[in-house]
């Protein structure tokens, strides 16, 4: 056929609607995908470099060395932005008599390279965003220095031998870390100053940053390139914030997960719609073919004819996502705190993939089957309409399936795991939903007239309606896993944190402070854990062999965990501390003499340690060889003082000590720590609430943007609802024709479709809550290590849910079946 | 004008069932000569519109030969058979088979748009008004009575002035009046338009208009 003519019966076809549902089908397909993968873009962007914010930069190179200055040639040759910084303890003196031990940080010009400073004139308000640095001789310092040092903003203070102008109070920094070593209150001042202080001394406990902001790429390359080992430490978001890091990860394919479902919905509308159209021009093909055209004829006009439909579709489609996903952007700014950044090419590429593929994958093979009708269709209707190949037909969609789902999550590991992971659920919940479809028979079998009708529609086109309740259960049971997992992880947080934990941890308590400071917390704060003398101390040997031939020989885990060599916190105390318990040996005699230590489970197990075992310490210098005689289990998550290590008491009585406590104070009393600092200048207080504040916000907010793109995957899988709907809407009106010939009313027709509707949805809502609970269950009890617990409640509220959205929708897609004058449906069928 | 148009010699056609081989036609030796009118009558599942398939190159036998116009199209593949048909056969069948998406004159105006014709439209609308449907034009089918439907059907099958018109049942789908006008129409344009016109056929009425009558029974012709 020449082109004009397939031109124009592309434009007869699109004007008497024959092809309309298959391109609005590819817009909708590349129009959702191109949403999704928009939003998905811009948000997954905004979320990695909202977590650069915790390190101030993409990537750092931390070490206890000065960083050569050919890290920055090499930096500089890549386009890579770079800026230093220094971290050290100092003492900060106000006068002769007062002091105190700050953490300080010494940047130079360009820091932070990812994050905000905020600063203030006041201590203890929130502060205003700035772009500024400390100017040279001035230093900003945190809000707890201002009374433990009697000071106000003007004043000048002595580091070493500088003295410094305090210009503002420092409210908060992008990558305050969480390390022991950085705990101290923060002295922000200029890395030039530093020079002038004297600190800097051969020896001195220096942590040495090179902060880096590029590109993925060039920074990978950097890091190829440095050579890093062993003294300098290359980190990233990852590294420096395990917890984070992992909620990234899981965010990132939990975003995936939804834009793959997104795209083999989209996939499945068109695909539904694409055969409709075929199996709607088989007359057509068999007169056109008995008119002289020939397969070829035929072959060629629908593929100019497809090719014309995918062009307009992605052009449109693109347009669309586009639109959908700024709608998006500005309903839900004020949910989703972070600006978000332009986005990439990558989704409008991936929507222009999709609508090819999705034309060549699902849509193509029925219309190819179209030069295979024969002729005699026209003599004998019964003849040449064999459905199209299903090899073809299924091939193609797999093919383009699996094209799609390599090429979007950029990993055949993944996509191997998804496809394992959906065949397994797919033929488990395909034989849920064809005995829930077969006791809705043997139920409507009993049924009055609607229902009857509605049970056995649902159960004549049976495959599609277990199709149907697949991708919905699929959906909704995504969504299920997340509410269920967000409230059950939140909730055991909660559980695991009494009312009115401690909140706030007190190092640096003098012995003499102790009685003192006890008694002011105890006035003042609800809840304090109890107070422990600290000291700090390595283990030198264990059992007589050298301590890192020991850890060589017995360590049972590669990479991160406790190392038996570290420098640790340690403790003693006659008594077993609340929360810990005593799983292995036993607790000591509070009269005990002898020099005896317990140690954390864990840390025992990681280190091949033994009840009988001898350790010896270097504590301050000195040396101590201590027995164990028990292990015990510690609640980490009880937020009060918790030891690796416990001595006997005695153990260390010759050891100069300092005491550390935790308490709990409620936000409305944090003036408080004004007056605990102003009374005692030198301890250090760690706000702990602050911390816990920001990783739970990020988890919120990652959340939030999973559960956005889940509803979107529900919404495609209404518009496959749609598309299924008018695939059977030929065969809906011949026999609404004759139920309204036989004398069935409209209404009887309306219900019955309502009927059929509701049942989908609740058979897709009981797979939903199978698979959900299954899956909650899964992880509660073999990833988080929680309780098991069923959700009673779901049972009753997911499959009312799925029929109430499977009604509204379906009904939503079926109006016009319903409405049709009877006459105008019997002629239809012609 | 006694040279024949349509040949076919023993044509078989057997089909395999759940229950066996089916033998739809069997032996079946036809000469149709240019010009002439045949009808084909049989009782339902006699192999009548089978043959008349066979005959117009829609579909092949399973044994035996047919020649349309001198070419052999049981030698003939889909796409060479579907050019002798677009050159030499014209249609009309008892279900009308017009395209809905299209209308009257756009129907019309198709085999001569496959052919590549540029005066498709003009002649389109010359044959529609010879049906007397002249004001109909951009009616579409649903819009158009069983009667006009066929009319528009018959001008599309003299589109390209066919050598040979074959009908399947022109009146099967029409009341009596209506029928009887149609026949009147095909006999009248199968004249002017000088075409050889083999019909299917239950009504002994339109039989006995043709000059010639094959009775098909079981498979084979028995007068």
């Amino acid at each position: 056929m020449n082109l004009r003519l397939v031109m124009r019966m592309a434009w007869r076809d699109w004007r008497s609607g024959e092809l309309g549902l298959l391109l609005i089908a590819l817009i909708l397909a590349i129009g959702t995908v191109t949403s999704v993968s928009l939003f998905v873009d811009r948000l997954h962007q905004a979320l990695i470099s909202e977590s650069a914010n915790f390190l101030a930069a993409d990537r750092y190179i931390g070490s206890s060395r000065e960083i050569p200055e050919e890290f920055r040639v090499a930096a500089s040759a890549r386009g890579i932005t770079f800026t230093d910084t220094m971290l050290f303890p100092s003492m900060v003196f106000a006068s002769d008599e007062v002091n105190q031990l700050v953490s300080v940080k010494a940047v130079a010009p360009g820091y932070p390279l990812r994050g905000v400073l905020k600063i203030s004139d006041e201590p203890f308000t929130p502060g205003e965003v700035t772009l500024e640095l400390p100017e040279l001789g001035e230093i900003w310092l945190d809000s707890r220095l201002f009374p433990s040092l009697g000071i106000s903003l003007g004043d000048t203070v002595e580091v070493g031998f500088a003295e410094l102008e305090v210009a503002k109070v420092l409210t908060r920094e992008p990558d305050r870390g969480g390390s022991l070593f950085d705990l101290g209150p923060r002295l922000l001042m200029r890395i030039e100053d530093v020079p002038a202080t004297e600190v800097v001394q051969p020896g001195s406990r220096i942590s040495y940053r090179l902060l880096l902001k590029g590109d993925d790429s060039a920074l990978a390359e950097l890091k190829d390139e440095l050579p890093l080992k062993p003294n300098f430490r290359w980190v990233s978001i990852r590294e420096s914030s395990p917890a984070i890091g992992s909620a990234l990860d899981r965010a990132e394919s939990f975003l995936l997960l939804g834009g793959l479902l997104g795209v083999l919905l989209a996939g499945v509308a068109v695909a539904l719609s694409a055969h409709r159209y075929a199996r709607r021009h088989y007359d057509h093909v068999g007169i056109l073919k008995t008119l002289g055209a020939s397969a070829n004829q035929i072959l060629g006009g629908y593929v100019v004819l497809l090719t014309a439909v995918g062009a307009v579709s992605v052009v449109l489609g693109l347009a669309g996502g586009g639109a959908i996903h700024m709608i998006i952007v500005a309903l839900l700014g004020s949910l989703i705190p972070i600006d978000l950044p332009m986005p990439s090419a990558r989704p409008f590429l991936l929507g222009s993939a999709t609508g090819l593929i999705c034309a060549l994958a699902f849509a193509l093979p029925p219309l190819l089957h179209l030069k295979n009708i024969s002729p005699m269709r026209v003599l004998h209707r019964d003849l040449g309409s064999a459905p199209a190949s299903q090899y073809l037909s299924y091939g193609a969609a797999a093919a383009g399936s699996l094209f799609l789902l390599i090429w979007y999550s950029g990993s055949l590991w993944l996509t191997a795991w998804m496809l394992i992971c959906t065949g397994v659920a797919l033929g488990v919940f395909g034989m849920l939903a064809t005995l829930l479809l077969r006791s809705g028979r043997v139920v409507g079998m009993q049924a009055g007239s609607g229902w009857r009708l509605a049970l056995a529609g649902l159960q004549r086109r049976h495959r599609e309606n277990v199709g149907q309740i697949l991708i919905f259960g699929l959906a909704f049971m995504l969504l299920l896993i997340l509410l269920l997992l967000r409230t059950s992880l939140i909730d055991e947080w909660r559980s695991q944190l009494p009312e009115n934990a401690p909140n706030h941890f007190v190092l640096n308590v003098t012995p003499e402070q102790v009685d003192d400071l006890s008694a002011m917390l105890a006035e003042h704060s609800e809840q304090q854990g109890g107070i422990y003398p600290m000291v700090r101390g390595r283990v030198i040997e264990a059992n007589g062999v050298d301590a890192k031939t020991w850890e060589d020989e017995h360590r049972s885990m590669e990479g991160p965990g406790p190392r038996l060599r570290s420098e640790r916190n340690l403790t003693w105390a006659a008594k077993l501390p609340d929360d810990n318990t005593v799983v292995k040996g036993t607790w000591w005699d509070e009269n005990e003499t002898r020099a005896l230590a317990s140690l954390e489970d864990d840390y025992a197990e990681a280190l091949g340690l033994e009840i009988g075992d001898t350790l010896r310490f270097d504590v301050a210098g000195q040396i101590v060889d201590v027995e164990i005689t028990n292990f015990r289990h510690l609640e980490w998550e009880s937020m009060r003082p918790n030891f690796f290590i416990i001595f006997s008491p005695g153990a260390l009585d010759q050891i100069p000590a300092t005491y550390m406590t935790s308490f709990f104070l409620a936000p409305e009393k944090k003036r408080f720590l004004n007056t605990l600092l102003s009374e005692f200048p030198t301890i250090t207080v760690i706000e702990v609430d602050a911390l816990i504040n920001q990783v739970q916000s990020i988890i919120e907010r990652v959340t939030q943007a999973v559960e956005l793109v889940l509803s979107l995957v529900v919404a495609s899988g209404c518009l496959v609802l749609i598309a299924s709907i008018q695939a059977s809407r030929d065969t809906r009106m011949a026999e609404h024709a004759l139920i309204r010939t036989l004398g069935g009313s409209r209404r009887l027709i309306a219900g019955s479709l309502a009927g059929e509707f509701a049942a989908l949805g609740f058979f897709a809502g009981i797979v939903a809550v199978v698979g959900s609970e299954f899956t909650v269950a899964m992880l509660q009890t073999q990833i988080f290590d929680l309780p098991m617990r069923i959700h009673p409640w779901l049972w009753l509220v997911a499959p009312l849910a799925g029929s109430l959205l499977i009604l509204v929708v379906g009904l939503f897609g079926t109006r016009s079946l319903v409405s049709a004058p009877p006459m105008l449906v019997l002629r239809g069928l012609n | 004008m006694n040279r024949a148009v349509i040949r076919s010699e023993a044509i078989a056609k057997v089909v395999p069932t759940v229950e066996g081989e089916l033998t739809i036609l069997d032996g079946i030796d036809l000469e149709i000569n240019a010009g002439e009118t045949l009808a084909i009558v049989g009782a339902s599942g006699s192999g009548k519109t089978t043959l008349l398939g066979i005959l117009a190159g829609l579909d092949l036998p399973t044994g035996g030969k047919v020649f349309l116009s001198d070419n052999e199209l049981t030698m003939m593949d889909e796409e060479q058979r579907a050019k002798v048909r677009g050159e030499h056969v014209g249609f009309v069948f008892q279900t009308f088979q017009l395209l809905g998406s299209l209308t009257a004159l756009e129907n019309v105006m198709l085999p001569r748009e496959l052919r590549g014709d540029a005066n498709a439209k003009q002649e389109a609308m010359d044959l529609l008004t010879k049906v007397g449907l002249g004001e109909r034009t951009t009616h579409y089918p649903r819009q158009l009575s069983g009667g006009e439907q066929q009319r528009v059907a018959i001008a599309r099958a003299f589109a390209c002035q066919p050598t040979v018109l074959f009908a399947d049942e022109p009146t099967g789908n029409l009341d009596t009046a209506t029928g009887q006008k149609i026949i009147d129409l095909i006999f009248e344009l199968n004249e002017e338009f000088a075409t050889t016109l083999v019909l299917v056929t239950h009504d002994e009425r339109l039989a006995s208009r043709c000059q010639r009558t094959v009775v098909l029974d079981t498979g084979r012709i028995v007068s």
